[in-house]
């Protein structure tokens, strides 16, 4: 129901902004001439058209749409698709899907594969010249093997009427499926399909098992007819796959071509057991031919005719279900793009772009069910609070050497059993933590660990990179003591580390927050070295006519210069962290986005994965935003100068 | 106007086309397996001998885990997952992948997949319970995370209270090493070798086998190429059990099977000594009421996802 509306507003809005756009270019009075960047200001029409396509694509491609208007269409697919599994293998056996029967194909690639092994034969050195002519005779015989199953004379009455008999049921079958009535269900059989019906649920119900993270996955399609039609066709390929599995049985064995075969398996085997174990390579070669011969024994090799009646049905009962579909087929085409339904025994599955990309209804309700504290993903929710006594914070910020370095000793129990604490040891509880105070509120979870992570490693970066970056571009030892160790290891990927920070660093936040940190550093260093050197002379000179010292000179002069180069440095490196902290969290991973995308992988959570790349592109877009609200307030001279 | 439409349209018909055309058949069997996984087929790999059965070219590439192999298979790369690890696969039909199980390949007591806990943490099956609150690492959604499961069960520790964290074998075996988690579970013989050097393995192959923890690796196949050629999966399933016929009667070639799977001799061997190659009637009977059937039902895998009629030979 949300799906239909939100289409058809999506429709609406693309089309109302286009004509508005177009009334607007036609109306307005626009003086700046081109170049100017006025021109580019205003549009919140086109934004509207941009994301609503954005949103249109991912709603037709994720076949929301077609859930949307026709709910019952995967059900029917299903059914359709049941029929195609059915009669995939017998296709397969006729030149429709493919270019040559079966059969022929067959014969070509054993023919070849006969060749080939009597060239490896007459051209072997291993061998003596009458294990040569032995094996070749038997190379031969196995030849001679398949004119006896491709003869029209030699073919058994038996077989002849068992594949009438199939041909019959598929014509009967076309027949039947063309009746209004057909499977000719009865009240009670239709009462039972109902009540499977109703169990079944429809087309991508969500069940979210709390907490463990498997959220196991929804039953995509529904199997069970719900529609007249969709019976039609669960009825038809219920037939039509107990006759593919007589024809899988069938063998066109004369009594020749078994009496022939036996002769031919019982030599080889007797001339085998008669070699010796200096002449394993004779053998090898008579096993080969061996298995050749029950490949052309195991497949269906028909007489070229034999097959012809049934092919056409076959083909007739194809084009009938195809018309049988009638507009089913058209949903099929125009609103499943780029896949289908499949179906794969009892059960049935989106095949194709609906499978990877999650329909978005499917995909915020998740998110909902995610964002709820009691689920979250692997017992942590996605982003909540939690309540600290600061007097944790207190004994984290404190080190616990403090009261080692105290004069005294610590308590020792006395002989009643009691421990009694000294000022010592009243140290130790206070620098661990071990006391009561109040408690404030802490996020934490998925999103405010990544956070965390990308938020250190860039406040690290700057800390060190940008006091580095001043020096190196004012200072002739520093530009020269550090520009090679830089410039060496700037060009780096930063995933290169990745193998080595489990090894060095452990697998807990110092590993991650380092790599991110080596990230922003080079980016960092860049950005204030820039900035510094590129400084206009005449300001300098100046504030040092003014009397300006060199501190102040820093402090007024180069710094504010170098500003705007910095922030756009931060800017990139916030982008730059992002894109490296999902690989940091697939290392080693017990929290954070790139975690939860990582496991979601593993079981095929498509929606899970989707919801992380969205709350990525979301994070990194309000970082962003933040720092161009920042750059507005600390630089509000730039590019006006 | 009319540009811009008639752009929009021909770029979704394009894609709708491409990605129509990227699933259609090749001319060739795709075959998935792993490196640091022996099996006595990988002499055929080597020889070239499936392609000698099939009559067409059949091409290995080689995988890390067995999810990579699903997706492959779904993205319509791979036809063929050869040793696919169980879990993996229910994983990936329990979300409806179309893929068939047809085949055991192998299956191995804790000597293939195992929980190794360091030396320096102490913990031993004894006082097991003592790795609750502290960090386990487990290769999540593989064969380890199941036996991870199993062995607490077990030893009577509970797995909700440990931080469980997710790391592939390798880097378990790395933070085994420096002491960064109490416990890790691993696959694959450099890094169990790796992790025992530091630890020992939490319960014995024998215990394991008592406790009916059992990896089970298996042949998969997509539907589509099942049902088009059932006579090329019939030869694939054939001269596996060949393979592990020579096996048996210790005739394989050695040297070969270790390049292919990129370990040493004394190496491959001991992981080779872990593994059971079933015989086909064997298969049969753990894929329709045996260990495999039993695993199956334990994990809650939908019904329909096995094939047995390509065995017995």
């Amino acid at each position: 129901m949300l799906t239909q509306f939100v289409t058809i507003l999506i429709i609406i809005s693309i089309i109302g902004c286009i004509l508005y756009g177009r009334r607007l270019i036609r109306t307005e009075k626009v003086d700046a001439v081109f170049g100017n960047p006025e021109r580019a200001k205003g549009g919140a029409h086109w934004v509207i058209v941009g994301s609503s396509a954005i949103l249109m694509l991912w709603l037709y491609y994720s076949w929301d749409i077609a859930r949307g208007f026709y709910p019952k269409s995967a059900n029917e697919l299903c059914q359709v698709a049941k029929i195609n599994e059915s009669l995939l293998g017998l296709k397969y056996q006729f030149p429709i899907e493919e270019r040559e029967f079966k059969s022929t194909s067959i014969i070509k690639i054993e023919n070849k594969n006969l060749v080939k092994i009597a060239n490896e034969i007459k051209e072997s050195p291993d061998l003596n010249d009458q294990q040569k002519t032995i094996l070749v005779s038997y190379i031969d015989r196995t030849s001679k093997l398949i004119p006896f199953l491709t003869s029209e004379e030699l073919i058994e009455m038996d077989t002849k009427i068992k594949i009438q008999e199939m041909t019959e049921q598929i014509k009967q079958l076309s027949v039947n499926f063309q009746k209004e009535d057909y499977p000719y269900e009865t009240d009670a059989q239709k009462n039972e399909r109902q009540k499977l019906v109703d169990e079944q649920g429809g087309w991508g119900i969500v069940t979210i098992d709390s907490g463990s993270g498997s959220i196991e996955n929804t039953i995509e399609i529904p199997t069970a007819p719900q529609t007249n039609k969709g019976l039609k066709f669960h009825a038809a390929a219920k037939e039509l796959s107990l006759i593919n599995d007589k024809f899988f049985k069938l063998r066109n064995h004369n009594p020749l071509f078994k009496s022939t075969i036996k002769q031919l398996k019982d030599d080889i085997k007797d001339y085998r057991k008669a070699l010796d174990d200096s002449e394993e390579i004779a053998s090898d070669y008579a096993k080969n031919i061996v298995k050749i011969a029950r490949r052309i024994e195991f497949a269906s090799i028909y007489p070229p005719n034999a097959l012809n009646e049934m092919q056409a049905a076959i083909i007739e009962f194809d084009e009938l279900q195809k018309k049988e579909q009638a507009g089913l087929r058209l949903i099929d085409i125009l609103l499943f793009p780029s896949g289908t339904i499949v179906a794969s025994g009892a059960t049935c599955s989106e095949q194709g772009s609906g499978r990877w990309l999650p329909k978005p209804s499917d995909t915020f309700n998740k998110f909902v069910q995610l964002s709820k504290p009691s689920v979250g993903y692997k017992n942590v929710p996605l982003l909540w609070i939690k309540l600290v006594d600061v007097s944790k914070m207190i004994g984290f910020i404190l080190p616990d050497w403090i009261a080692d370095i105290l004069p005294g000793e610590y308590p020792i129990h006395t002989k009643d059993g009691i421990v009694k604490d000294n000022f010592k040891s009243n140290v130790l509880k206070v620098v661990t933590g071990d006391f009561k105070l109040f408690k404030v509120p802490v996020p934490f979870g998925h999103i405010w660990d990544s956070f965390m992570r990308v938020f250190l490693g860039l406040v690290f970066g700057i800390i060190i990179g940008v006091p580095l970056g001043l020096f190196m571009g004012l200072n002739r030892f520093a530009r020269g003591f550090f520009d090679p160790l830089i410039e060496l290891y700037r060009p780096v990927p930063p995933l290169a580390w990745a193998p080595l920070i489990i090894s060095v660093l452990g697998i807990d936040n110092t590993g991650k927050v380092f790599l991110l940190f080596m990230v922003s550093l080079s980016i960092m260093i860049i950005s204030a070295r820039a900035g510094a050197s590129g400084t206009q002379l005449s300001k300098i000179h100046a504030a040092h006519s003014l009397g300006a010292s060199k501190k102040q000179i820093l402090r007024h002069v180069i710094f504010p210069n170098s500003l705007p180069e910095i922030l756009t440095g931060i800017r990139v490196a916030v982008g730059m962290c992002w894109g490296t902290l999902v690989a940091a969290e697939f290392l080693a991973g017990t929290t954070g986005i790139g975690f939860v995308e990582n496991v979601a992988k593993k079981y095929f959570q498509w929606e899970v994965i989707w919801i992380t790349i969205i709350v990525m592109g979301l994070l990194g877009l309000l970082f962003d935003v933040t720092l161009r609200k920042i750059i507005d307030k600390t630089i509000p001279w730039r590019g006006k100068g | 106007m009319k540009k811009i439409l008639s752009f929009i349209l021909g770029s979704i018909f394009a894609l709708n086309l491409s990605i129509s055309v990227a699933n259609s058949a090749a001319n060739e069997v795709r075959v998935a397996y792993f490196l640091e996984w022996p099996s006595p087929n990988l002499e055929d790999m080597m020889k070239k001998n499936y392609s000698k059965a099939l009559g067409i070219p059949v091409k290995w590439t080689s995988f890390n885990t067995g999810v990579e192999m699903t997706e492959a298979m779904l993205a319509g790369d791979i036809d063929i997952s050869y040793s696919q690890g169980l879990v993996p696969f229910i994983n990936a039909v329990k979300s409806n992948a179309p893929i068939k199980l047809i085949d055991i390949a192998m299956e191995y007591g804790m000597g293939g997949t195992t929980c190794v806990t360091s030396n320096a943490s102490g913990i031993t099956k004894a006082n097991a319970s003592e790795l609750e609150g502290k960090k386990v690492a487990v290769p999540l959604g593989t064969m380890a995370d199941y036996v991870f499961t199993a062995s607490m069960e077990i030893v009577g520790a509970d797995p909700s209270k440990m931080t469980v964290i997710d790391m592939v074998p390798e880097d378990g075996a790395a933070a085994l090493v420096s002491g960064d988690v109490a416990m890790a579970c691993l696959f694959g013989g450099n890094s169990i070798a790796a992790a025992t050097e530091v630890g020992s393995r939490l319960i014995s192959v024998e215990e394991a086998r008592a406790g009916g923890i059992l990896g089970i690796d298996i042949t998969s196949v997509t539907n589509k190429f099942m049902n088009e050629n059932p006579g090329m999966v019939r030869t694939f399933v054939e001269v596996t059990h060949e393979a592990n016929d020579r096996y048996r009667s210790g005739k394989s070639d050695m040297s070969s099977m270790s390049k292919a799977s990129a370990m040493e001799v004394s190496k491959m061997k001991g992981t080779l000594d872990g593994f059971k190659f079933l015989t086909p009637e064997e298969t049969k009977q753990s894929m329709e009421n045996g260990n495999l059937s039993g695993f199956l039902n334990g994990m809650g895998t939908p019904s329909g996802n096995v094939d047995t009629s390509f065995l017995p030979l």
